[in-house]
């Protein structure tokens, strides 16, 4: 039980993941307004990005710049916070295009309510 | 000149699409030009791609490596041609340049302007470099990479039409899509944080070292890989989007959606399955038994499902649920004869389904209807439609000297070497089921009587890529020579790098 | 009138954080951030922009035109630097390999062709960013 108790308090950052993860995957899947699905995939995806970076960070090192006094210092990971970047542009991307959906979605059924929609289009057929 | 071509040929197959695609909106006014560039992007793909096809099967399968900006891994990313990336090269420039060359004049009138049809255009392009990069890319961010500008892209054609289905379909496809590449990039993520590397090799090779220290984190990889990449490709009880989304999109874009859009997930698939997690690993999680499993399920659901469907589209959205199930069939099986088979599979597949919905677009739009209860004697009036359905229909059921056939042979044999006798009598129950829903279709549209209707044949930039599609299926069938080497030879590869 | 101060406190405010921008993109080698960073407060300027003088005063400062353009020809801006390394015979996107001076480490200049990479990226982000947040408010009105 302690080395449990301890495994998890220091991966910390991996367990706060998961739980967001769950959070945002249950949201995508249970939520039937869009917005909501929307905001799910955003959580879900930061859960993995929080992962990643967790992953390159060493406690107590330095930013990856070189530091002239002290080269040798231990510095944390650049590559994972660097692919995130790519990650949340690319999240950035999906949003932005599930936002002009939704815009359009609601043109044409007047509502953003995915259970609705699908109610509308059983009438219509 | 040529010779600083010919060294940079692996990066050009990538970014000559992607970037005329960025290019194309400035013309938007101009379709004449925007049509041209694309057509003209494709033929330098297709002489490309087979250029770097012929040296793989020249040099017997030693792989051209390319380091961008001259960094080697594991500091750069790497490109890697080897059979398997030159064979998936010539599979998506082989299909796409026909695609585009059915939306010449054909396009306007279906997504409505020529606006539409650049905006179209562009994810066209955008969507052929990403399937590019995917067949040459052996660095794993880059395969989340270019797995998220096909899904967009991918989304995009979906949503083409002015349609609240279309938007519908899409956003739908959307959600899951992107839950999908979270679980993709998660896997990756797993695998970068116990091996420390991105690029395929050397993450193959630390694996190797450290599996046994972190086995239930290999569990979690694969697993998020493939619940991945399986909603991606629309394996069994993951497709709920696909078959929504093909039948909304207009037939260009179901076309490449079901004959490359699909595929190239499952290369990159493959290629993390047995580049980074080998045949050792697969055999030590029993990764190949869940693959031959869901494979089996997922070819007599999706034929069944089909069965059901009336609106023709519909019908071969679902036949796409099915095929996929052969391609992770194989893919379970890990011998020589059984990937031989899927990557064969996956070409005449792809070859095949674009030729079907293409056929069925010129259908849709000369006459308007869309179930297959209503075309009767279609193919008296649309001689040459029909004919290129009839070849499809025959390739896809596997039916001797057409492509379909020889991918499933070398399928049932692999299923034999495995020892799963199982899986051997759903191959066969697959192709039944296959002529099932296909032929019911021929029958009507030839020995019904005809309306009096005034249908014909579409234009003549739609005859020639329907009838290279056909050709396509029919060479494939016949003479199979250098494509079955180089599927062959990557299978091969895929097994030597455990 | 109500929004009198918002106006005065934008006028003031938005070039400098246009200019924070800019900073960002060229020194995306040195210090953290880049062009992605960067092009984002400058997309974020023209965007505050047209959401506190109003849709139209922002329309006509960014015109629809203008980030076709310059979304087009930033993405091929970024293939043209990269195509110098094919031209001097070495990879796509080569930097020391094609032959660039890279300077002296830390310095500004030091980067080589990767500040004029971010310049295309950076500018490509704005005018993204800019283009999105007019489609989206010009599809509701």
């Amino acid at each position: 039980m302690r080395i449990l108790l301890d495994k998890l308090i220091i991966n910390y950052p991996y367990f706060a993941a998961v739980i967001l993860f769950i959070i945002g995957a249950l949201t995508v899947l249970t939520r039937s307004n869009l917005f909501k699905k929307l905001i799910g995939i955003n959580i879900m995806e930061s859960a993995i990005f929080l992962m990643f970076i967790a992953a390159g960070n060493i406690r107590g090192g330095a930013v990856p710049i070189l530091d002239e006094a002290n080269p040798r210092a231990p510095y944390i990971n650049p590559v994972p916070s660097a692919l995130m970047l790519t990650g949340i542009v690319v999240s950035i991307s999906v949003t932005a295009f599930a936002l002009a959906l939704i815009i359009r979605l609601y043109q044409s059924y007047g509502t953003t309510d995915a259970r609705r929609i699908a109610e509308m289009k059983r009438e219509v057929t | 000149m040529t010779a600083t071509i010919k060294a940079n040929l692996p990066v050009f197959v990538v970014i000559a699409p992607l970037f005329v695609a960025f290019v194309l909106p400035t013309f938007a006014r101009r379709i004449r030009l925007v049509e041209s560039l694309v057509i003209a992007v494709g033929v330098l793909g297709l002489l490309g791609t087979g250029y770097l096809a012929s040296l793989i099967l020249i040099e017997k399968g030693i792989p051209i490596i390319y380091s961008m900006g001259g960094w080697s891994a594991p500091w750069g990313i790497e490109l890697r041609v080897d059979s398997l990336g030159a064979f998936f090269l010539l599979v998506v420039a082989g299909v796409s340049l026909p695609v585009a060359l059915f939306g010449v004049d054909n396009l306007t009138h279906e997504v409505g302007g020529s606006a539409q049809t650049t905006r179209f255009y562009v994810l066209y392009l955008l969507l052929s470099g990403a399937l590019a990069g995917m067949a040459v890319t052996s660095d794993l961010f880059n395969v989340f990479v270019l797995v998220e500008v096909a899904t967009l892209s991918c989304c995009g054609l979906v949503s083409a039409r002015n349609h609240p289905r279309a938007a519908e379909a899409a956003f739908n496809y959307l959600i899951l899509a992107t839950l999908g590449s979270a679980l993709i990039l998660g896997g990756i993520g797993f695998l970068y944080i116990i091996t420390g590397h991105l690029n395929m090799g050397l993450a193959s090779q630390e694996l190797g070292r450290v599996w046994r220290d972190y086995p239930h984190v290999v569990w979690m990889a694969a697993s998020f890989l493939l619940v991945g990449f399986g909603v991606k490709a629309a394996l069994f009880p993951l497709h709920v989007w696909l078959p929504d989304a093909h039948s909304t999109a207009p037939s260009p874009a179901s076309a490449i959606l079901s004959g490359l859009g699909v595929k190239g997930y499952m290369i990159c698939f493959t290629k993390v399955l047995y580049n980074v997690f080998g045949t050792t690993l697969m055999r030590e999680f029993a990764m190949h038994r869940i693959l031959v499993l869901l494979g089996m399920i997922a070819i007599i659901a999706g034929s069944i499902l089909a069965l059901a469907q009336d609106e023709l589209k519909r019908r071969l959205a679902f036949s796409t649920v099915a095929q996929v199930g052969y391609v992770f069939l194989g893919l379970g099986f890990a011998n020589a004869s059984g990937l031989t088979g899927t990557l064969f599979h996956m070409a005449s597949h792809a070859v095949i389904k674009s030729g079907l919905f293409l056929a069925v677009g010129a259908i849709i739009t000369t006459t308007g209807k869309h179930r297959i209860s209503e075309m009767a004697g279609i193919g008296k009036k649309m001689p040459i439609t029909m004919a290129v359905f009839t070849i499809g229909s025959l390739g896809l059921a596997g039916i001797p000297l057409f492509s379909g056939f020889i991918g499933k042979w070398y399928l049932l044999s692999g299923s034999l070497e495995a020892g799963g006798s199982l899986a051997a009598v759903v191959i066969i129950a697959g192709s039944v089921l296959c002529a099932a829903y296909l032929f019911p279709m021929i029958r009507i549209a030839y020995f019904e009587p005809a309306p009096v209707e005034d249908w014909q044949d579409p234009g003549v930039p739609q005859r020639i890529a329907l009838v290279l599609l056909a050709a396509g299926v029919v060479i494939l069938g016949v003479l199979p020579g250098p494509f079955l080497e180089l599927a062959k030879g990557a299978a091969l590869e895929l097994l030597g790098s455990m | 009138m109500r929004d009198f101060v918002l106006k005065r406190v934008a006028a003031l405010l938005l070039p400098f954080i246009q200019m924070y921008g800019l900073y960002v993109i060229f020194h995306g080698h040195v210090s953290p951030g880049g062009s992605f960073a960067g092009g984002i407060v400058v997309g974020l300027a023209f965007i505050a922009f047209a959401t506190i003088y109003g849709l139209e005063r922002g329309r006509a400062k960014v015109p629809e035109k203008a980030t076709t353009l310059v979304e087009s020809y930033g993405t091929l801006w970024y293939g043209l630097m990269g195509m110098i390394g094919i031209f001097k015979g070495a990879p796509f996107l080569a930097n020391k390999l094609a032959g660039i001076d890279l300077g002296e480490l830390g310095a500004l200049s030091s980067g080589g062709l990767i500040s004029l990479i971010g310049l295309g990226v950076g500018i490509r982000v704005a005018s993204t960013m800019v283009a999105l947040f007019f489609t989206m408010m010009e599809d509701e009105s």
